[in-house]
Parts: structure tokens; sequence; C-alpha cells
């Protein structure tokens, strides 16, 4: 080949680097109002006023028709499991001590939802089309984040 | 197409797990030279422009765009990157020849992977920092969600899933290059560790480094130089919103529009009749049941019967994935497409070995970007310059 190949283990040798990366991220004009919204208890959404859809996560813009979005719509807490997902590794790929939850709720009016996680349900019992309802951090602990909803739970 | 343009050489470095004995640049140096050779070119008097295929996370460096001409015999000539899957760089060496700019193009995509010693931290930093980081989530939980609803829509199976693995690292076993090929079965793959389920460890494809460059050329370059120039028909891409919350879940729009854009270029009304060979995105198992089902073969649903049937066994009637996909050949990040690419010319070539499928003439390539992308490519090569009417 046109490369002339080690193949003595102790002659490969690596340099070792990381990369210091720390941004902040800015929340924007569609975050400030939804992560607000979120720390009084209350999801948000954005209306478009050509296709009429309410989007959650919101922005300031329809990703379908580009028209600029002003109206801003209080969605409910609640909706149901549109996918759901057994967790069984964390966020390094390691295993977890107790499966975990994933889903992604579609909430009740809107076109889109939340990914979040699942409490007060055992695996075995959910289900694609389970009703579920937010459930809010207490007040005073909720800092404007989308972990100011602890979980969603299934709907007595 | 108003000019014709054909790839005219293809070359590869690696593929395996690690590759420790050289760095990035001599993977694409080597791959590089094969593909020169191949077609018969000296980069530093014969190609007019370079185009790499490259994102700076997984590179580890800043504008890694600076760091590519050397190796490639592209230093003082035109170069640019393309952030993006290598189908994606191939796309656009085709347009600067279709333009008149020039006359022959390279592009070239590689994956360092064994470098990376925090693949995880990297997929994370590909999700949103706001509504889904702060989740601390596993990026391949995302895969799991999307895995589950598209069964749930479709009726495809898990078992489906794991067959599509026990075609795919089976198929790798005809293919030298491929790091993962292995005689496993579909029980295999359901009895393997559950990661996020219905996703498996099974169900995703191991990383592996490797480097391609393809030469294209214009058609009166293509047929002084090359015995079999393999010709580009058509090719497309797209992209969906980013924000999984607002996507489709079942159907991956992104290879539908790709698809079509490609199709029609090529003139192709019925995808199942008039390709022979299909390479897909199957770096989840499930992937490849949703992308030959986006391509237009069948139905949303239906794979899973064809896949029964053994149409897309190598000796089936529409072989998928005959070099094993990356389920066999490995996860070559930006390369995936590339190496999908690289299949579909070795096959149109008649060049495959022990792999080969017999009467190709039309091949596809498709890429995914892959986690948490909603976006890739679709390119039809065939060993004539026209599709043959049926």
């Amino acid at each position: 080949m046109s490369v002339e190949r080690s193949r003595l283990p102790d002659e490969i040798k690596h340099w070792y680097g990381d990369m210091i990366c720390d941004y902040t991220y800015t929340l924007g004009i569609a975050g400030e109002k939804f992560f607000t919204g979120l720390k009084e208890g209350r999801i948000l959404g954005t209306r478009c006023p050509r296709c009429g859809a309410v989007w959650v996560p919101p922005s300031i813009y329809c990703p379908d028709c580009f028209e600029e979005l002003t109206e801003w719509v209080e969605v409910p807490d609640e909706g149901i499991v549109f996918s759901f997902t057994i967790a069984h590794a964390g966020p390094d790929g390691k295993p977890l001590q107790e499966p975990e939850i994933y889903a992604f709720i579609l909430l009740d009016g809107a076109d889109g939802g939340l990914l979040h996680k699942l409490g007060e349900v055992r695996p075995e019992e959910v289900y694609i089309g389970m009703r579920v309802k937010a459930v809010w951090a207490p007040e005073a602990e909720r800092k404007g984040a989308i972990t100011d909803i602890r979980y969603f739970k299934p709907v007595e | 197409m108003e000019r014709r343009v054909a790839v005219i050489g293809v070359g590869w470095s690696g593929f395996a797990p690690q590759t420790a004995d050289v760095s990035y640049k001599e993977l694409m140096f080597e791959a590089a030279t094969r593909a020169y050779d191949d077609a018969g070119v000296d980069p530093r008097r014969d190609v007019d422009s370079f185009i790499t295929c490259a994102e700076d996370y997984w590179e580890g460096f800043s504008i890694f765009d600076e760091f590519v001409p050397d190796q490639l015999g592209a230093v003082l000539k035109p170069t640019c990157t393309v952030s993006g899957d290598g189908l994606h760089g191939l796309v656009n060496a085709v347009m600067q020849i279709e333009s008149g700019l020039f006359d022959v193009v390279v592009v070239e995509a590689h994956s360092k992977a064994s470098d990376i010693l925090t693949y995880e931290g990297l997929l994370k930093f590909a999700m949103d920092p706001i509504f889904t980081r702060p989740l601390g989530w596993h990026p391949y939980a995302l895969a799991g969600l999307e895995m589950a609803r598209y069964l749930y829509d479709t009726g495809n199976t898990e078992e489906h899933c794991a067959m599509v693995v026990e075609k795919n690292r089976r198929n790798a076993l005809a293919n030298s290059l491929a790091s993962y090929a292995a005689d496993l079965t579909a029980d295999d793959v359901m009895d393997s560790r559950p990661l996020f389920e219905p996703l498996k460890e099974l169900d995703v494809a191991g990383l592996a480094d490797g480097c391609v460059v393809m030469v294209l050329a214009a058609e009166e370059v293509a047929e002084k130089l090359a015995d079999k120039p393999v010709w580009v028909l058509g090719m497309g891409w797209a992209n969906e919103t980013i924000s999984p919350e607002l996507r489709d879940w079942c159907r991956p729009v992104y290879a539908e529009i790709a698809a079509d854009m490609a199709y029609a270029m090529a003139g192709i009304k019925n995808p199942a009749k008039e390709i022979d060979l299909l390479e897909v995105d199957d770096r989840f198992s499930y992937k490849e049941l949703q992308h030959v089902e986006a391509l237009g073969v069948c139905d949303y649903g239906e794979a899973s019967r064809l896949l029964e049937d053994g149409v897309f066994d190598r000796d089936g009637d529409l072989p998928v994935n005959p070099s094993g996909g990356s389920l066999g050949v490995g996860n070559l990040l930006e390369a995936s497409g590339l190496f999908r690419a690289m299949e579909v010319v070795l096959q149109l070539r008649g060049e495959a070995g022990r792999r080969q499928v017999q009467d190709v003439e039309v091949g596809v390539a498709q890429s995914w970007r892959g986690l948490p992308t909603a976006s890739g490519a679709v390119v039809i090569f065939g060993s004539e310059k026209e599709v043959k009417k049926p």
C-alpha cells in the first residue's frame, strides 16, 4: 500500500487533547416567554395565523409557512404518550440502576409537545395513547427550565 | 442532466474499529492514492477542485477544512468543506461539474471515530441545549422513541428489525472491508442487551474508522479516462425540522423528498422495478426498513413482508445493503453515505467480488445524517447513461 504501516503496538503513540467549550445559549424571544411560562406553571405555544398550527416548543416563525408568529396561547399540561422508550443506559452509555421511561408527549391542542420522563407508572403499564399530565416542581423551586416539570404521570 | 457526470475512480482506507497506526491525514492520503490510481489522474495536474465532508466536533479541530488540502494533493487549488455527509459532498461535486466550472472534481469523507474519547458527549452536543439536553438523556434514546412509534404505526416488528441485522451482518461476511461481519441470527439480536427499548444493543451499528475518496468527471473526460464510468443519473436532498417535537415520527420525510427529486431527474417512475440495488442508511436497524419504504419501493408497513420473502437478500429481487450496510461494515460517521455510494459504484462496475449482485445497471445510495437529524441525500447511479425503460 501507499503507506508504511506499523504493526508494533509499542511504536503507536497518541497525544491527548481536550477542548474547553463552555457556552451560554440565548433563550431568545420565544424561549424567554416559554420558560417564564414554565416558572408560572403554564405551557405556552405560538399560533400561526396562516395555517392555524399551535407550535410547542414555540418559535417566533412558523416552520411550515415561515409566517412571523406573535400570538401566544396557553395549552393544557395534559396530553397523550405519542411514543415511549424504556431507557437502560444513562447519558454516558453506562447502565442505569433502575430503568427510566422517556416519552414524547403530544400535548392537547398543540401541534407538537414535549420530550420528558414519565413517572408514577411502571414500564409494563405504559402504552402509546396513554393520557398523561405534568407533575410540576414546587413553585419556589422552579427556575424557568424544562426540568420545572418533574415528569408526566398517568391521568387517573 | 445538461452535462453528464460520472464517477471515474474510487479509493478507500480503513475500514476498522481502530486505525491506531495512521493519522486521519494518512488515512485520507491512502484513500486518495487509491482513488487517483483507479481513475488514472494526477491530482496536482488533472483535478480542478476538491470537496471534503467533515464536522469540526468529530475531528476535534476548529475550522477543520483548513487541515485537508495537503493530504489530497489540493494545495493551492479550489477546496471547500461541506459540513455534512459524504453524499452531500458528492452532490456538490456533481453541480460544480454540471455548471461547467470544472471538469474533474474530487470528493472525500472520513471517520476517525477511534480518536474520539467522548462520543456520547459529542452526540449530546447535537441535541437542543435548552429543551433536550437538560433532560440528561443519551441521544440514542431518540432512536428508541422513533423506533417505537414507527413500529406502532407500520405494524413492522422488533423481530423484523432483528432480521435486518442478521441479513446485513451476514452480507458483510463477503465484504473484506467490513468490521462487524458476523454469522449471527435474529434471535441473537432479540436476546441482546436492551438499551432504549425497543432498541437493543445489536440494533445499533458499531463505530469504525475509514476514508472514502471519489473522482468525478464530465462526460468527455470520463469517457477518455475510464473503462467503466458510472453515471450519476439523479440526486436529491432535504432537511426536515431539527425539532423532534414537530416532526413526522413514522415517515422519514427527508428521504421521501430526496428520492422524489432524484427519481424525477433520472426519469424513474417505478422504483421497485427500475432499481436493481439499494444501499440505505441502517445505523439503527429500523432505519433500513423506514428508508426502503421512504424510497417508494413499497408502502409503509410492507418492507417487513418483502424482507421475510427474501426480496432484500443479496440474491433477491431488490438487494438492500449487499455491502453489509453500516451494521456490518461499521458506522463511518460522515463517510457513511460515500461508502454506500462506493459500494454502488463497485457493484455497477462488476467489481464487488464475492458479494457481486447479478445484472445490475441502476443502483441507489441514500444517506441520513444521523441523530438527532432528519436530513439526508439520495443519489442514483447507472452503468449506462440513462435508465432503461421496462
